[in-house]
């Protein structure tokens, strides 16, 4: 199928709203002012586990200014969560009546007239505590002995989760070598520019606004509404923009959550933004996780089985995790055929910051195992790591066991170009490295543990009398520029311009109903439905321009660039504009309107889709001082056809950047439960002038279950990385790096026992 | 939150020293790239800010062959990394700079700030005691210079008292065969040193170490003089053995906290390294001066 032939997709368009970001006048949550707010602050705990005695508000209370303290016993201390569909998940009281979990887990709430008095005021609440045993680390919490942390919850045991296909046992007795690893990924922090921030208002009409820093609106809408005993739709949720997200964005906060509480009861709006601090020691995190790795392989390198066992941090909460836990295990799979697959993962609580989903979603640490051990297999026996890759690389029509159908996937492609790029970079000099990685993501997940009984996305189209569209869609734009995307889709489906179309996002009143920005899924889901509502106001069009040109039905018409016309004689047509004003007129003056929606049906367990990518990372060791210095990040990429060419360019170098991170720098250690590094100086993210090259190569595949043919371009190119900077060091040092963040001290200490173990 | 304050604006040197003289609870702010972080933590509140960004008598850099450099305390960062003859005559100053926290940073804070402010890990500290620089302090009351390996006390604590401000930083011109190198060891290049090592060489005409300097940064409460590594140099003729041995010296004599972000074992290694090069790359600057 050719699609070469687009005018719009695929071409140099600006993000629609980049100027009223730049000029600051777009309206974050943070620049939302109401008359007569309230300002919000949340008391904290400073206990990892410890029961709540007594909560006195008294002298806060009296701090002139103060007009509200609230606790858990002011709410109907409803247990939510975002898994709604299984009660058991549902684990977390925002404001706890009993007891908390972690340290920063919010204990009760103030509202006042300055944010200055609503701080003060904090100081002013006592709280009498039963102070707990606490357990900070899942091969710890997980054993017999270890403090219960939810009651009834054994051995802390949150979820667990089997993954298997075919006879792994007899696979593994096939196999020539076997190897076996133990491997353990950090955290991270979502670090979003936009801290975690809310402002509240409930009318007495019993009406609730939030405008919130969220990755879906609908969902933010159908979880405040369960947790306040509201009707959803008594609820609006408006984010016209968000400052990222990252995959920590969409579940309940204690921003949304205690300015809604304490709107309701003043009946005045309440703004709640967390600090730096806050958004660090009290937001959610990646998933740490420790993993068993076992691969069998033959000599020729063809793989066999694989068998891994993995331990993940949960945090006092579920969150995301059930997803993540699911989700790690299935791309440690990929992207490779395997005659027997088993994974089991156990994710557990401890007295740590609960973890979540974050770009990859379990990926990234999955890759980090999986892709360094293949490295090491293939120079343990001598075998070439792209070769093997290759060899055991996906296929189009290739089906993963009982899981995933892959209709299309660029992997070999991936893989050749990859292999082109190392080697024009001929012999490098010492202490240097390349280090390559392939993996593939999934384009929106095919679940619906919220419960939605609404159409994964949905998109309204409207056609005014002068020929501009209205284009209502719940998908929601974080900064990753999805309303840029979907105004693209828009354009080139109606035969339009970019600047013809006016998309509307982010406010549940207006909106249809969608998932929402997570798991890859917007431009797949979301662009489905704008391309059938597009494509449904079209048709409606040339059902008026039949009649006005009165053209033999054997013809076809279309719409390119305003110009109605007949496809073999595309000279032979008329001007847009003046075909909408006559449509309108025939319909008895309604505009033209078009519906469109998507929800996933017969695509396995996991995705509709699947990108897939190569990635090489080339970098430097000190020998001396450990240091790694990051040269040049090369991606070979197959997200399908391209839709948004500047977006995508955005995505691979903040994808590089985060994921970077991940690999040497980012890491959120913890002290009897405290995180130590709460702010930016001691929390290392990479800046711009550190910022390496980070090039792409665009492998050319159509997707047919993809909007004009594309899939997921952004959250999978986080996966590769930290295992691609691994495999550079263990190719310019010989030494292998298993635990993250890869910091210098551990380069050194693997360079000692490499020494040691050569005397 | 950064507490309520009342503002001072000195047009002058004088008004400034009178006005500090006169508040008790006042803390001087010029860039406030160090200040204004320590307030938002709430760790200071002074009831009064002097302002001295508007004392233009403080700004500036002077070069003469027979004085050396004179750079007065409210100059930035930035001034110092631009400064065409800085840059001819002390290469180590601009590539200290270049290295020191973002252009953002560098465009707003100032040298007699940093000093002022006299954090171990700040990087001007030890190039500059390398380079044998002697820092001018005073207060209504009188001046006072004193050599800058002299200034700092202890953690975030320097010989000026209440009403002192830092006036001028004076470099002596550099000797016919002198080099100075600094690196500090960071996980980004521009970010606060872990640890640093400045270390500067004059050589005999004979080749033989006249003078050197080893100044550990962010190794102790203040930068830190390593003489011991010093007076094994002197007189010698140097080799990478020499450097190597003042390395382990540096490594042994230096006193350096862990934190999450490197041990102290790791910390005394990579001071041990990094005065090994350092020494290497002054002999080598020297050598072709």
């Amino acid at each position: 199928m050719s699609h070469a032939k687009y005018s719009v997709i695929n071409t140099h368009v600006h993000n629609i709203d980049g100027v009223a970001k730049v000029t600051g006048r777009a309206t974050y949550t943070f620049d939302v002012k109401l008359p007569g707010m309230l300002y919000g602050k949340i008391l904290r705990s400073p206990h990892p586990h410890a029961k709540i005695i007594n909560i006195d508000t008294t002298r806060a209370m009296e701090l002139p200014g103060v007009k509200i303290v609230v606790t858990g016993k002011d709410t109907l201390g409803i247990k939510q969560g975002i898994w709604r569909r299984y009660e058991e998940l549902c684990d977390e009281q925002v404001l706890p009546l009993e007891k908390v979990r972690y340290i920063g887990e919010p204990v009760a709430a103030v509202a006042a007239v300055t944010e200055e008095i609503a701080e003060a005021a904090l100081d002013l609440i006592d709280v009498e505590w039963e102070v707990l045993p606490a357990v900070y680390e899942p091969l710890e919490a997980i054993k017999k002995e270890a403090p219960t942390i939810h009651e009834g919850v054994e051995r802390n045991v949150n979820v667990t989760r089997h993954i298997e296909w075919g006879d792994v046992d007899e696979a593994f007795e096939d196999a020539d070598y076997i190897r076996e690893d133990w491997f353990k990924c950090s955290g991270q922090a979502h670090m979003c520019m936009e801290t975690r921030a809310a402002v509240s208002s409930f009318t007495p009409e019993g009406k609730l606004t939030v405008w919130a820093s969220t990755q879906s609106a609908y969902y933010t809408q159908g979880l405040l509404a369960g947790v306040l005993g509201l009707r959803e739709g008594d609820v609006r949720v408006l984010a016209p923009y968000v400052g990222g997200g990252f995959g920590g964005k969409f579940e309940l906060d204690a921003a949304m959550f205690c300015s809604a509480v304490m709107s309701m009861k003043l009946f005045k709006p309440v703004k709640v933004v967390f600090s730096r601090e806050e958004d660090f020691i009290a937001s959610k995190r990646r998933t740490p996780m420790f993993y068993y790795v076992r691969t069998g392989i033959k000599k020729d390198g063809t793989f066999c089985a694989r068998e891994s066992r993995m331990f993940s941090n949960g945090g006092a909460y579920t969150g995301m995790g059930a997803t993540a836990l699911y989700l790690s295990g299935f791309f440690h799979s990929f992207p490779y055929k395997w005659r027997g697959y088993r994974y089991d993962g156990y994710r557990v609580y401890t007295n740590t910051l609960p973890s979540t989903s974050m770009r990859g979603f379990g990926a990234p640490q999955a890759m980090f195992c999986s892709e360094q051990q293949i490295d090491w297999i293939c120079a343990d026996l001598g075998l070439d790591p792209f070769e093997v890759r290759r060899k055991n690389g996906h296929t189009e029509g290739y089906e993963v066991p009982g899981q995933a159908f892959i209709a299309s996937c660029g992997l070999e492609q991936c893989i050749n170009e990859i292999e082109k790029w190392v080697k024009s970079k001929g012999k490098l000099p010492a202490n240097r490295g390349i280090g390559i990685s392939s993996c593939g993501f999934m384009s929106g997940g095919i679940f619906n543990w919220f419960d939605s009984p609404y159409s994964f996305s949905s998109a309204v189209v409207t056609i005014n009398v002068d020929g501009t569209v209205e284009l209502h869609v719940g998908c929601q734009d974080i900064g990753q520029g999805s309303n840029t995307t979907m105004a693209i889709i828009a354009a080139e489906t109606l035969g339009v311009k970019v600047e013809d179309i006016r998309v509307h996002s982010g406010d549940t009143a207006h909106c249809p109903a969608d998932l929402g920005a997570w798991g890859s899924r917007q431009t797949l889901m979301a662009g489905n439905a704008v391309k059938m509502a597009c494509e449904d106001a079209k048709k409606q069009l040339l059902e008026f321009a039949y009649a006005e040109m009165g053209i033999n039905i054997v013809y076809d018409l279309d719409i390119k660039d305003r110009w109605v016309h007949i496809v073999a004689r595309p000279e032979r047509g008329l001007p847009y504009g003046d075909l909408v004003k006559k449509a309108l007129r025939a319909k008895d003056g309604q505009r033209i309107m078009g519906r469109g929606y998507y929800t996933p049906h017969r695509k396995g367990m996991i995705s509709p889709a699947y990108s897939y990518m190569m990635q090489a990372v080339d970098a430097e060791v000190d020998p001396e001082t450990g240091k790694i210095k990051i040269h040049e990040v090369m991606t070979a990429h197959d997200c399908g056809q391209p839709i948004n060419q500047l977006g995508l360019v955005g995505q691979l170098e903040g994808a590089a950047s985060m994921a970077l991170g991940y690999a040497y720098l980012e890491d959120m250690p913890f002290e009897d439960g405290k995180m130590m590094n709460p702010n930016l100086v001691d929390y290392k993210v990479i800046k711009a002038p550190e910022m390496p090259e980070a090039g792409i190569i665009e492998i050319d595949t159509y997707e047919p279950e993809g909007p004009y043919g594309a899939k997921e371009a952004g959250e999978g190119l986080t996966n590769p990385t930290a295992a691609a900077l691994g495999n550079a060091i263990y190719n310019a040092m010989g030494i292998q790096m298993k635990e993250l963040p890869i910091t210098p001290e551990r380069v050194l200490k693997a360079l000692r026992e490499k020494k040691e173990a050569q005397k | 939150m950064i507490n309520d304050f009342h503002y001072l604006k000195p047009a002058s040197l004088k008004e400034a020293l009178a006005m500090y003289a006169q508040y008790d609870d006042c803390k001087v702010i010029c860039g406030g790239q160090s200040l204004l972080i320590v307030m938002r933590q709430g760790m200071v509140a002074p009831e009064y800010l002097l302002d001295i960004k508007h004392v233009k008598e403080l700004s500036y850099i002077k070069f003469d062959d027979k004085d050396g450099l004179r750079i007065g305390a409210t100059t930035t960062h930035r001034e110092i990394e631009k400064s065409d003859v800085i840059a001819k005559k002390y290469p180590v100053l601009v590539a200290m700079e270049e290295k020191l926290a973002s252009i953002q940073t560098r465009n707003w804070g100032t040298i007699g700030g940093n000093l002022a402010h006299a954090d171990p890990a700040g990087d001007p500290g030890p190039v500059l005691i390398a380079l044998n620089a002697e820092i001018k302090f005073g207060s209504s009351s009188g001046e006072k210079t004193v050599p800058l390996d002299e200034f700092f006390v202890d953690y975030f604590e320097t010989k000026m008292e209440h009403g002192d401000l830092v006036l001028e930083v004076h470099v002596p011109a550099p000797e016919p065969k002198f080099g100075c190198a600094y690196q500090k060891f960071n996980l980004l290049d521009s970010d606060m040193g872990i640890v640093a090592a400045a270390a500067s060489v004059t050589l005999n005409a004979d080749g033989t170490c006249k003078d050197a300097r080893v100044v550990l940064g962010n190794a102790g409460p203040v930068p830190l003089r390593v003489t011991k590594a010093e007076d094994l140099l002197k007189g010698k003729k140097l080799d990478d053995a020499l450097f190597a041995e003042a390395g382990q010296i540096a490594s042994e004599e230096a006193q350096p906290v862990a934190d999450i972000h490197a041990s102290e074992e790791h910390r005394r290694h990579v001071l041990g390294v990094l005065t090994k090069r350092m020494l290497k790359k002054a002999f080598e600057q020297a050598q072709k001066a």
